[in-house]
């Protein structure tokens, strides 16, 4: 009896912080979303907040303005991630590539990312200057402004710029440990390079893209940052429009905050279902 | 032959040019950090000056002060988190039990479901036992989205080490006690130090739970730092940000070394 308890003995601290502050942080969320706000005096249940909320334009347009910026952001990088992975395996620089792209993602936060895209890609940044000693711009304002933007071309690059080393990694890994044997049987077959990659290596690692797909989807989904600092005015993502209908002097528009704050999570806990789900198809590859 | 050497040099011209692009707007935001005046449409500076890093440096800016202040939340937040993650990690990396995928997605989930989310559920019940506004409330939250990384990679350590070394401790006549600091932690301790780096980075770079739970009396250097961001003030912002990566690569190098004389530490993601 006293072994069948132990592992949920270890498991009480973190749990114990998991459920109190974030478990009930949701369901606090739920709650308030649901109209019960005792503080200002909200005390019946009612679905009125959701059916405003999700029937509103501006919060239909921010939710689907942040699953464009997310799904976007998260192609681009997989796509590119996979391509950088693919090509330092089939460097001679292995090791010197690997430590930059390793480190990359860690030591700069996503706010810093948005610092690095703003000095690149705004109308007074480098590269609208490079342009314009090229020639290929005459004035300031013939550069499109890619920041503030209302598609979100600043902010995709941001996440771009954030996930590629992430996935890169991700993929690296798996590559290495693939066994040569496969790619050369292959090979032996008469496959050329291309077939390799493209029937073998990347059934091989899709599952494991798909899971990291996922996270940085989910990431970027529910990111504050790089939308604040870099978004448009409208259509706001849902994380910007959550914390200003928070910031509303008048306590009784609360509820309509915490719907925006449920539909994230909604939305994130589905992610958390597919990778899930995800992970039965890796083991299913290992087996 | 021919042929592949051609293949190897496109692929070699693709890495190094997604490494440029990864690396160009570093270089940029280096040099704005030691610009004086740079008008468009130059594309280099037109005076160099260290106006910016003197301001950060000078005793009335407080960021010195500040700086440290982050490094020491930041290591708080580490210890408690791995204090509570070496448990979880045992049961996870060594027992079977009911209900252990249910553990381990919930102990995920702080890396999917939203911290906005979380933060602002959770503001109300803080502001009501006095924990908002104050260090132990922002500690708190921190440690949220530090735990999946925590007791992930210290599960895997975990399940590499096994319990076969304490088993035999234990039935040479050690207590728990002696069993745990004589043979558990030294063998997981290569584990605690990548762990513990990770959970300083994730912490170090919070904003938004701080912003919210510290309701500006708490003020990391990340809080410092987002203003200048946010108001396109780029030569403090790029200082800023530079001392910032600079503090994170410092200690990542240094605990890196440090557990490379163990063993070879396997690379944990993070996103």
């Amino acid at each position: 009896m006293k072994r069948n308890l132990k592992p949920y003995v270890l498991l009480l601290p973190v749990m114990l912080v998991i459920l109190g502050i974030f478990v009930s942080g949701l369901v606090m969320a739920l709650i308030q979303s649901l109209g019960y706000f005792p503080v200002v005096g909200l005390k019946d249940i009612t679905l009125k907040y959701y059916k405003e909320v999700l029937t509103d334009k501006s919060f239909l347009s921010s939710l689907s303005f942040s699953l464009y910026i997310s799904f976007t952001s998260s192609i681009i990088a997989i796509i590119v991630g996979i391509l950088l992975a693919y090509s330092i395996l089939r460097s001679n620089k292995k090791e010197r590539m690997e430590q930059i792209v390793y480190k990359l993602p860690i030591i700069v936060p996503h706010a810093v990312a948005a610092l690095l895209m703003y000095n690149v890609l705004s109308q007074s940044g480098i590269l609208p200057r490079i342009l314009y000693n090229m020639g290929i711009i005459s004035s300031q304002s013939e550069f499109p402004s890619l920041i503030f933007d209302n598609r979100g071309i600043g902010i995709i690059l941001a996440y771009v710029w954030k996930e590629i080393p992430f996935i890169a990694m991700v993929v690296y890994t798996i590559l290495s440990n693939i066994n040569d044997k496969l790619s050369e049987v292959a090979l032996n077959l008469g496959a050329n390079k291309r077939q390799v990659f493209f029937h073998i290596l990347l059934p091989l690692i899709m599952p494991s893209v798909f899971s990291a797909f996922i996270i940085i989807f989910a990431f970027s989904f529910g990111a504050f940052e790089v939308p604040y600092l870099l978004g448009p005015t409208a259509p706001k993502a849902l994380p910007v429009k959550a914390y200003i209908e928070y910031n509303n002097p008048d306590l009784t528009h609360r509820p309509y905050s915490m719907v925006i704050n449920m539909s994230l999570t909604f939305i994130s806990i589905i992610l958390v279902w597919l990778y899930h789900k995800s992970f039965k198809l890796i083991s299913k590859y290992d087996g | 032959m021919k042929k592949m050497k051609k293949r190897s040099l496109f692929f070699t011209v693709i890495m190094y040019s997604i490494i440029f692009l990864l690396l160009f707007p570093l270089v940029i935001l280096f040099v704005w950090s030691f610009t004086k005046n740079w008008p468009w449409p130059n594309i280099v500076p037109k005076a160099f000056g260290l106006r910016a890093i003197k301001y950060v440096f000078s005793p009335t800016s407080k960021s010195l002060k500040t700086l440290l202040f982050s490094v020491w939340l930041s290591s708080v937040v580490t210890i408690i988190t791995l204090f509570i993650s070496i448990p979880a990690a045992k049961a996870l990396g060594l027992y079977k039990f009911k209900g252990k995928r249910l553990f381990k997605l919930l102990i995920l989930a702080p890396i999917i479901v939203p911290p906005v989310a979380v933060s602002m559920g959770i503001h109300v019940t803080f502001i009501r036992l006095g924990l908002a506004n104050t260090f132990l409330g922002v500690v708190l939250m921190h440690i949220i989205p530090c735990i999946p990384y925590g007791v992930r990679i210290l599960t895997n350590v975990f399940e590499i080490i096994g319990e076969s070394m304490e088993m035999q401790a234990r039935v040479l006549g050690a207590n728990p006690y002696k069993t745990f600091f004589y043979i558990t932690l030294p063998m997981i301790s290569p584990g605690l130090v990548s762990a513990g780096s990770l959970i300083f980075i994730v912490s170090f770079s919070q904003y938004f739970t701080t912003f919210l739970i510290g309701g500006g009396k708490i003020v990391t250097f990340f809080m410092l730092m987002f203003p200048y961001i946010q108001s396109g003030d780029r030569m403090m912002a790029s200082v800023y940000s530079l001392i910032f990566i600079l503090t994170s690569l410092v200690l990542f190098v240094v605990i890196e070394k440090t557990v490379k004389a163990y063993y070879k530490a396997e690379n944990y993601f993070y996103i």
